[in-house]
């Protein structure tokens, strides 16, 4: 085993890739021209929106493309072309040379088989050790991959460990066979923010250990700020700027990538003063279209001149040392993207008129099952997915909600619209009493509050033009009739930036950020009160992800609408809401005004979240807190405080013994914190960092 | 274009009208067959199917002898081999055994696809329904069903016709097709179960989906629910389900015809002719040729557009002509 290159030399080198595929639908022309080099012990990152052949590359790399793929271009390892390799050759190089992890770790593994019997199976299989000597180095993997009790995990199954665990253990099988080159396929995306903070810290600790090149494809910027060394993006299939991660960051010399980083919402604007996010208008440059000489950008591109559509501009270098793929980058600057206008203010809280009470909601799943069918004790209590919430919204403000996965987001979400009923509580609207079944409620306040689900793709029905559910909307809530209804439809489309034509498409025909903006026009149909966005732009990419969100502020400026905004990203909820929640485990660990429950002192729980939040500037400091684990599952309620198992600022019994107090914020009366410690001990604590379990 | 003076004529204009009307669903219907004959099985199974169908509805008046006559004189015409003038022979009475098979295809086709129908349509309504409302009715609906699919189909058609096949029937107007009002509805109590089980499940997985969560924001009530929001969803699965109860049908009703159960006298029934056949099996094979192959015909027709609605429901749509 010693195939050590000689030093400088790159251990992957990518030139002008193309790869096309011939479909029955057509000619996918997945990447166009694409380069990259990458040394040994080096971490590139690769990022860009969806479609624009992040994954092909990676694929192409592991040489995983099917036969109908034309591959141009170059893609050598170690100075051998990938491309060209027989399969047993292929197999070799896979095995031992070049690892891959996906982003579900769920499906990497098999469910069948112990985790460790997996890994061992791999280095019996690669490397030729004996029973013994596998089981050794699977421990010695699974401590490497920092996994807690190293020498038990291996026994279990997979459905036995939690994402965070189960990528862990895919990690330690991609490294089992000491590869070359690691290539990372959106390995977080898939986690909590919570879990993505502690695998990222894995990431960028293997970095140094391992003698290896990795190749990090994301979406994420901030995640990509936090690991890498080099940045690539891409774009329609280019490579269009290749730069080191601080000069990406600071000085992007491509107008895509100062775009999508004015796309973020920056979870930490030092003065406060939240700037409207910038949005890239239309999409990317489709991947059936043939390449055209001119810049594909062109089309989306603010500084746009006329030498952009009649040439096509190469790859070159620009003053910071980055290469750029702009004819003009050195007029690349974030002002370009007419950032810097601040967001307008929503109503006082004050004097904003309550639109929507919650009084102490609940909601448990399941009902208490006897022990035998009608003797024995009553065993397996329901889950209590949210317990005792209370909130208010008040007119033209938004509430925003923020928890891990399993913290009861959704539920609660569900619950007040009446999409699953409560278990307990009231649910108060315009100082009526809603029924708990959205079926018994009355045409108003079916009207007055709706609903953005998170799937776009489903909450469209795949059978029906996209009209359908604008026009049955308009229908059940309005007066008009069927030609008013007609037009009024195609005014609630150009509210959402979409021209009438797509009425009569049907939903597979429009993009993600499409179907989610007819679903919006479909909320905005009967003039809601309140609407209840669940994780509306989660499955968004950034720059779409930004024009719903302008979108959404829009309306809301414009008709007085509250929302009731769910997500799990905390930089998108601190941007829209007013108000935050922060629901763990299905009680509110915090409550207040989005600034004093963002800012110190905040519950510990927040204070986790803030600092796991991946930010996409690379000179931010890591921060120190970690959780492990997962939000537990509630079948009883809890004696202390909800918190108490994973907290790192525990006290001591009396958190597990007594339910906390609610505590008042310094900065506003209205900023509660359920905790046992103090608010101004908590302050202190958070500035100087003490107190870590 | 500006030039063009319109004419408004009130019977071009219905007439118009109806065009547009009827024009959607025919589209629908000729590029769902363009995309069945895309796939291998469905280039095979198409034309055998559509040679059925032109049998069944004009296969009487193609037929070239008569199909209940019997030829005279006995002796010369009995039991003929396939000759240029009987193509598949002839049987005991000496009847042309290509003209009976022709004319058999009507009321098997008949039949089968009504009996096939009516479970299809019960069936789906009956799963959608019960999925749809969920919770203790579905369990106990779900439960008839598991009853009524434990009788083995061949053994309850039995039992219905050998029960009532002879007994008058309840109305008047049902008396002259009785037997095969039995037989319909025994297949659809036969196919309603499986069928209520497929699209059960289909619709249980369809009604978390947030297009019928918005639904039912939006007010609507359930029957809307189900019959706009989710039926036109479960059509692919619908497709193939059918195709394959069709085929069963199609068996069911052959076998019954072998133990003399089958399809209402005086029209032929394959399944008969093929009982009536074993007897002259080893002088006179043709005879069972013949009512052999067309049932296999049939079946295997029926199943390779089967297979072939299952291909294309995962093959992607055309582009819509704009």
């Amino acid at each position: 085993m010693s195939h050590q290159p000689i030093e400088g030399a790159p251990l992957l080198e990518i030139e002008d890739l193309a790869v096309t595929f011939y479909t029955p639908r057509g000619t996918v022309r997945a990447v166009r021209d694409a380069s990259l080099t990458l040394h040994r012990g080096e971490l590139v990152g690769l990022v860009g929106e969806s479609g624009c052949g992040k994954s092909t590359l990676a694929f192409a790399v592991m040489g995983y493309l099917p036969g109908t793929a034309e591959v141009g271009g170059s893609l050598r390892f170690e100075g051998r072309d990938i491309a060209r390799m027989s399969e047993p050759e292929l197999r070799e190089l896979r095995g031992n040379r070049i690892a891959m992890v996906y982003q579900d770790p769920a499906t990497s593994l098999t469910p069948t088989m112990r985790v460790g019997a997996q890994i061992a199976e791999v280095l019996r299989e690669h490397l030729g050790m004996s029973a013994e000597q596998a089981r050794e180095r699977t421990v010695e993997l699974f401590e490497s991959v920092r996994l807690a009790d190293p020498g038990a995990v291996g026994m279990r199954f997979p459905h036995e460990l939690s994402g965070g665990q189960q990528q862990r253990v895919v990690i330690a099988m991609a490294l089992a066979c000491d590869p070359d080159l690691l290539i990372m396929d959106e390995p977080t995306t898939g986690l909590d923010v919570t879990t993505e903070a502690t695998i990222l810290d894995l990431i960028a600790d293997l970095k140094t250990r391992v003698n290896a090149g990795i190749l990090y494809v994301s979406h994420n910027l901030g995640v990509i700020a936090r690991v890498a060394d080099r940045v690539v993006v891409m774009y329609a299939g280019q490579t269009i700027e290749e730069a080191a991660v601080r000069d990406l960051f600071k000085n992007p010399r491509h107008p895509y990538t100062a775009g999508l980083l004015s796309c973020v919402p920056k979870p930490l604007a030092e003065s406060g003063a939240v700037t409207k996010l910038t949005a890239i208008p239309g999409s990317v440059y489709p991947a059936g279209e043939e390449g055209v000489d001119a810049c594909l950008f062109a089309d989306r591109c603010p500084s746009v001149r006329d030498a952009c559509r009649s040439e096509a501009p190469p790859m070159a270098p620009t003053d910071v040392g980055s290469s750029s793929r702009c004819l003009f980058w050195a007029d690349v600057r974030p002002e370009i993207w007419a950032t810097g206008e601040e967001r307008e203010e929503t109503p006082a809280a004050n004097g904003a008129e309550e639109v929507l009470t919650a009084k102490s909601l609940r909601r448990f799943y399941g009902k208490w099952k006897r022990k035998y069918i009608f003797f024995g004790p009553r065993v397996q209590p329901p889950v209590r997915a949210v317990s005792d919430v209370d909130f208010k919204v008040g007119r033209g403000r938004t509430l925003g909600i923020v928890g891990e996965s399993g913290s009861g987001k959704t539920t609660l979400a569900r619950a007040i619209v009446g999409l699953v009923p409560l278990t307990g509580g009231a649910t108060v609207l315009h100082g009526e009493e809603l029924e708990r079944d959205v079926d018994d409620r009355t045409r108003g306040q079916q009207a007055a509050m709706r609903m953005v689900f998170q799937n776009p793709t489903a909450s469209l029905n795949p059978r029906m033009p996209v009209r359908h559910a604008i026009l049955r909307s308009l229908k059940k809530f309005t007066g008009l009739n069927s030609r008013e209804r007609r037009e009024r439809a195609v005014e609630l489309m150009e509210a959402v930036g979409l021209s009438a034509v797509y009425l009569d498409r049907r939903p597979d025909e429009l993009s993600g950020g499409q179907q989610q903006r007819v679903a919006l026009a479909g909320a905005f149909a009967g003039n809601a009160d309140v609407i209840v966005a669940d994780e509306a732009v989660s499955a968004l990419d950034v720059s779409v992800q930004a024009q719903v969100l302008n979108l959404l502020k829009e309306h809301q400026r414009e008709k007085g609408a509250s929302y009731i905004f769910i997500s799990h990203d905390l930089g998108v909820v601190r941007y829209v809401s007013d108000e935050i929640l922060v629901l763990y485990a299905g009680h509110v660990a915090e409550c207040g005004p989005a600034d004093d429950v963002l800012a110190a002192p905040s519950h510990p729980y927040t204070e986790a979240l803030l600092s796991a939040a991946p930010v996409p500037d690379p000179d931010a400091e890591p921060t120190r807190i970690r959780l492990e684990g997962a939000v537990p599952t509630l079948r009883e309620a809890f004696k202390g405080c909800c918190f108490a198992g994973r907290c790192p600022r525990k006290i001591g019994p009396i958190c597990d013994d007594t339910p906390p107090p609610a505590r008042v914020g310094p900065s506003s009366p209205e900023h509660l914190i359920y905790c046992h410690i103090p608010v101004d001990e908590l302050a202190e604590m958070q500035r100087s960092g003490v107190g870590l379990r | 274009m500006a030039a063009t003076v319109v004419v408004r004529d009130p019977w071009t204009d219905l007439l118009r009208r109806v065009a547009r009307a009827l024009a959607l669903p025919a589209q629908r219907i000729a590029s769902a067959l363009r995309l069945v004959l895309r796939t291998p099985s469905g280039r095979i199974g198409l034309p055998i199917l559509l040679m059925h169908l032109i049998l069944a509805t004009v296969g009487p008046w193609l037929a070239p002898y008569s199909a209940t006559e019997f030829q005279e004189p006995l002796a010369e015409y009995q039991l003929q081999p396939p000759s240029w003038q009987f193509w598949m022979g002839t049987d005991q009475f000496g009847r042309d055994i290509l003209s009976r098979v022709m004319s058999g295809a009507t009321s098997l086709i008949a039949v089968s696809v009504s009996g096939a129908a009516l479970g299809i349509a019960l069936g789906t309504a009956i799963g959608m329904s019960s999925g749809y409302r969920g919770g203790r009715i579905d369990e106990f609906v779900m439960r008839v069903m598991d009853g009524l699919m434990s009788f083995p189909s061949l053994l309850l058609a039995l039992l219905v016709m050998s029960m009532l096949a002879n007994r008058p029937a309840p109305l008047e107007i049902l008396q002259s097709n009785w037997q095969n009002i039995l037989i319909v509805v025994t297949i659809g109590v036969v196919t309603l179960p499986r069928v209520a089980r497929v699209i059960r499940s289909v619709t249980l997985s369809l009604k978390t989906l947030e297009f019928v969560q918005s639904a039912r924001l939006r007010g609507e009530r359930a029957p809307y629910i189900i019959f706009r929001e989710i039926l036109p969803n479960t059509l692919p699965v619908l497709g193939v389900e059918a195709s394959v109860r069709l085929s069963y049908a199609i068996l069911t009703i052959s076998s019954l015809g072998f133990l003399g159960l089958g399809v209402q006298p005086p029209s032929p029934d394959w399944g008969l002719m093929l009982a009536q056949s074993r007897q002259f099996l080893g002088s006179a094979p043709w005879v069972a040729l013949g009512p052999a192959a067309a049932i296999a015909s049939l079946v295997v027709g029926v199943n390779l557009v089967a297979d072939g609605v299952k291909q294309a429901s995962g093959l992607p749509r055309e582009k819509a002509a704009t």
